[in-house]
């Protein structure tokens, strides 16, 4: 349909209104980032390519980001698995299924800044539950904030629990949406649950897990809140992921120019990866005739 | 020996779940000796219940009072949900009706675009979005947050309803304007009535996200205008006893879980039938 | 109103959907669009609707350029072969919809809804949504709602396709009896069916390949394709078409029938042609000099009729047979052909002589 006007009117004012508000952010960012704005010096001079040479050679800004690779990637997949898992039994055949959908479904209707207190308490070294009940196992206390692994394991715990949900709420809608007739006449072939599972329930719902995975990933690629709450990057900086990193340089430590350089990259390197991301996993969907 | 491990699965999957919430709540009703001297997990048995938390963070007892966060919060969602929910959906329908092209930039890139939204990091956007709104006058008003948090939302709302509409057969609007409806008629009388389980879907992920958002807010509000994540996470920063901190935490969760019963019901009722594709 | 379309021609994204479409519909005649499923009856009806927008042509319905005028405005109606009806809204509701988009009064726009909805004999229906009703039923609204409006256009895209056989006999019966009130509308029907062409159509127009290849009395048509192209497509069974040659007033198919020249091919010089005959006029047996024998390659049973397949060294032949047969794969059969029966067409398709009548 070519009516011009309208298919303007529906697009442009949300799109208009979007542009409008982040345009000057943008732009701010990529103008600041050639600049030298931080506590001593305020105000937008002058300074080319300096940032961003020291953006290559900053290792606290590329180990955040291998790290990040760990968080995002690991825990989406950890809660896509948790989340299809909670999902398939949620959908149809156990009891009670309408009090677990609505139990599974309250992490994510909690606040990730507030829960990541709750998580920092429970893994209070000293009177936190973790190690209490640890305790009453007979298990040694665990240094949850200031070993590396135990803190790195806090915040997967703090992450899946609060993100599966998310995962489990489309991929649920989605399962209710399939249609009925492949899995009757599966039924009627004698297929076992697994089976069905794997050459039916499955590449059904490739598209949106697709969809859920990339949307999740980009969100866990900004993952502060937790960090924030819980480890604050600790011990030392080995929970520090870009958001942080950025967080620290950019806003505690008032070095705007920087941070304005080090959130381009980062927002660079999540486009290229983003855009690879969907070649491959239209690649992969598409053999299977999807 | 399938079905052992599926009840495994549901009653440890449920047991996790429960765990930092009913800490939470436990923790909330405990007086200082049963939280200062170790864990402790039962009431009654191992401690005597007060309300000592509660009081604190309902303005009972002078400590704090999160009531006013609370209105605000609310005040705050339901307005970016409101304009991310209305204006996205009709850039969503325009995505799913029309093809656009403006040089060799297409409909997808144009999804694209919105779903790019979603990547910078808050900390990046923090100073430009503090200094758009200082120039505009709008730090810690309600307004310049519902402006910056619907910038956020928007992507949301075009991401799940433009797969929803794509699904809605096309013949229909093209009836409705063979009788006699401009396509803005048709999509209001036709159309939208047809898409209430896309908007419930577009509209609880814009209340999720919005209610929680705690960089923005604290970023850019101070005292005017506060909202409960940033009043929570006040109480945290100051000694405040953890008992209160439990209070508070359960206070600021409860409004959206009468949303996971309401979202369940739609579930349920089929209601999410096409709407997530 | 007469609707003119003046050298419509449509491209779509990989191919030419229509080329050089000019006709002039007059209102109170039902028009029938016949036609293979890509042979552009379809698109013909959406540039007509403004759904879809011609690259080059004009269209004018009386004196109004209709391309210009938006879709929202044309006054058409369409009934589409999906039955398309508003899900939300009950069946009253949706036909009293389009009326009360154009301005009519409510009381009035209810009372039209209701004695069109007795037409179409859903009168007890009309409290229920589209998906409470079956299919034909819901084709019925959609029918409804298309004539309520007494539109200058009305168009009608292969509307039984979706139905089962009774049901597409017994509403084209009643299209017979619903197209009568609309006199002063140019309505088009499309179709792939010949035989609902030849009952409902005044005038016929055969497409092809984005082409208006004939057109002319629904009868004439029958009896007189101009093209083998066309004779495919108004015979349901296709006709047979076999090589054949004019010599010396005899007529030769390959080397196994051979007979003296029938009348009305008397007229045609000498030659090789290609000859047609309707699948109800091929036989079984037949004698030494006009029958050919073969092998039965398929054999389908059609409501009350068996069609058979049958592979000669000449070609293949499509026999009509009334009642149930069984036949095999393989079997052998003799088939003959009457030779007054007979199509005659150039080698490049074009119509020579057919049979008188």
């Amino acid at each position: 349909m070519k009516s011009k006007f309208y298919s303007r009117l529906f697009l442009l004012p949300g799109l208009l209104l979007l542009i409008a508000i982040i345009i000057f952010p943008l732009l701010f960012t990529i103008r600041v980032s050639m600049a030298h704005w931080n506590v001593s010096h305020s105000g937008l001079d002058w300074a080319g390519g300096a940032n961003w040479a020291r953006m290559f050679h900053d290792a606290n800004f590329w180990q955040s980001l291998f790290r990040l690779f760990y968080f995002s990637f690991i825990t989406t997949s950890l809660q896509y698995v948790f989340g299809f898992a909670a999902a398939l039994f949620a959908w149809k055949g156990i009891a009670a299924r309408r009090f677990f959908r609505v139990l599974w479904l309250l992490p994510l209707m909690t606040t990730p800044s507030v829960i990541a207190i709750v998580w920092r308490s429970i893994f209070r070294e000293d009177i936190g539950a973790a190690n209490g009940l640890l305790a009453l196992f007979g298990v040694h206390p665990v240094a949850w904030s200031t070993q590396i692994l135990p803190a790195t394991l806090t915040i997967t715990i703090a992450e899946v629990w609060q993100w599966t949900p998310f995962m489990f709420l489309i991929l649920l809608a989605g399962l209710l949406s399939l249609p009925k007739e492949q899995f009757l006449s599966a039924e009627i072939d004698g297929a076992t649950p697994w089976r069905t599972f794997w050459s039916i329930t499955f590449p059904l719902m490739a598209p949106i897990s697709i969809g859920a995975i990339i949307i999740r990933l980009i969100e866990a690629s900004k993952i502060f809140d937790s960090i924030f709450n819980l480890t604050s990057a600790g011990p030392g900086s080995s929970t520090e992921t870009p958001a942080y990193y950025l967080y620290t340089r950019g806003l505690r430590e008032f070095q705007i120019s920087y941070g304005a350089t080090l959130g381009l990259a980062y927002l660079i390197l999540a486009i290229l990866t983003l855009t690879i991301l969907s070649q491959i996993f239209a690649r992969v969907s598409k053999p299977r005739g999807l | 020996m399938k079905k052992l491990s599926k009840y495994l699965f549901i009653i440890l999957w449920s047991i996790f779940v429960i765990t930092p919430l009913s800490w939470a709540l436990v923790t909330s009703f405990k007086p200082a000796s049963a939280v200062n001297n170790g864990a402790t997990f039962i009431p009654w048995l191992q401690f005597k219940p007060t309300l000592d938390g509660w009081k604190d963070i309902t303005g009972v007892s002078g400590y704090a009072n999160l009531f006013p966060a609370l209105f605000n919060s609310a005040t705050i969602t339901f307005f970016s949900t409101l304009v991310s929910v209305t204006l996205g959906c009709m850039a969503a329908y325009g995505l799913s009706r029309f093809s656009y092209g403006w040089k060799h930039y297409k409909n997808p890139d144009i999804i694209f675009f919105f779903i790019s939204q979603r990547i910078m990091p808050p900390a990046v956007l923090a100073v430009p979005f503090f200094i758009l709104l200082k120039s505009l006058n709008l730090l810690d008003t309600k307004l310049g947050l519902v402006l910056v948090l619907t910038s956020g939302l928007m992507p949301i709302v075009v991401w799940l309803l433009v797969d929803f509409f794509n699904q809605l057969p096309k013949e229909i609007d093209e009836m409705a304007m063979l009788e006699g409806c401009n396509p803005f008629e048709a999509f209001v009388r036709s159309i939208l009535p047809l898409s209430k389980p896309g908007l419930t879907v577009a509209g609880m992920f814009s209340i999720i996200f919005g209610w929680n958002d705690l960089f923005f807010a604290l970023v850019l509000t101070f005292t005017k205008v506060q909202t409960l994540p940033v009043a929570v996470v006040a109480l945290n920063g100051t000694v405040t006893p953890f008992w209160t901190l439990s209070a508070s935490a359960i206070f600021s969760i409860l409004p959206l879980v009468g949303l996971a019963f309401v979202v369940e019901r739609f579930l349920s009722k089929g209601g999410f039938a096409g709407a997530v594709r | 109103m007469s609707l003119n379309l003046n050298q419509i021609s449509v491209e779509g994204d990989s191919e030419v959907l229509l080329k050089d479409i000019s006709f002039n519909f007059q209102p109170g005649k039902i028009y029938i669009l016949i036609g293979r499923t890509t042979s552009g009856k379809t698109s013909l009806m959406r540039t007509i609707a403004g759904l879809l927008e011609p690259t080059a042509g004009e269209i004018h319905l009386g004196e109004v350029r209709l391309d210009e005028v938006p879709i929202w405005e044309r006054g058409i109606a369409m009934v589409y072969q999906q039955f398309i009806n508003y899900p939300q809204r009950t069946v009253l509701n949706n036909v009293e919809f389009p009326l009360l988009r154009a301005g009519v009064s409510k009381p009035e726009a209810k009372a039209r809804a209701l004695a069109m909805i007795e037409k179409v004999g859903l009168t007890d229906f009309i409290k229920r949504k589209p998906s409470q009703l079956s299919g034909g039923q819901q084709q019925r609204v959609a029918i409804a709602r298309a004539l309520v409006r007494n539109t200058p256009i009305i168009l009608l895209d292969e509307p039984l396709m979706n139905l089962d056989y009774k049901l597409r006999e017994q509403l084209r019966e009643e299209f017979r009896v619903l197209f009568k009130g609309t006199k002063d509308s140019v309505t088009i029907y499309a179709t792939t069916e010949p035989s609902e062409a030849l009952f409902l159509g005044d005038e016929l127009l055969v497409m092809h390949e984005g082409r208006i290849v004939q057109h002319g009395k629904p009868d004439f048509v029958f009896q007189n394709p101009s093209t083998i192209d066309v004779a495919q497509i108004v015979n349901d069974p296709p006709m047979s078409i076999l090589d054949a040659e004019l010599r010396d007033s005899k007529v030769s198919i390959g080397d196994l029938m051979h007979f003296v020249t029938p009348a009305h091919l008397k007229s045609q010089p000498d030659g090789i042609y290609k000859i047609g005959i309707r699948a109800s006029e091929v036989v079984l047996g037949g004698s030494e000099t006009n029958s050919a024998e073969g092998e039965v390659s398929l054999s389908e049973v059609s409501g009350s009729e068996t069609l058979l397949y049958v592979k000669l060294n000449i070609g293949e032949v499509v026999l009509q047979l009334e009642g149930i047969h069984d036949y095999f794969i393989g079997q052998r059969v003799t088939v003959s052909l009457a030779p007054q029966r007979i199509f005659l067409f150039n080698m490049d398709g074009t119509l020579c002589a057919a049979p008188g009548n």
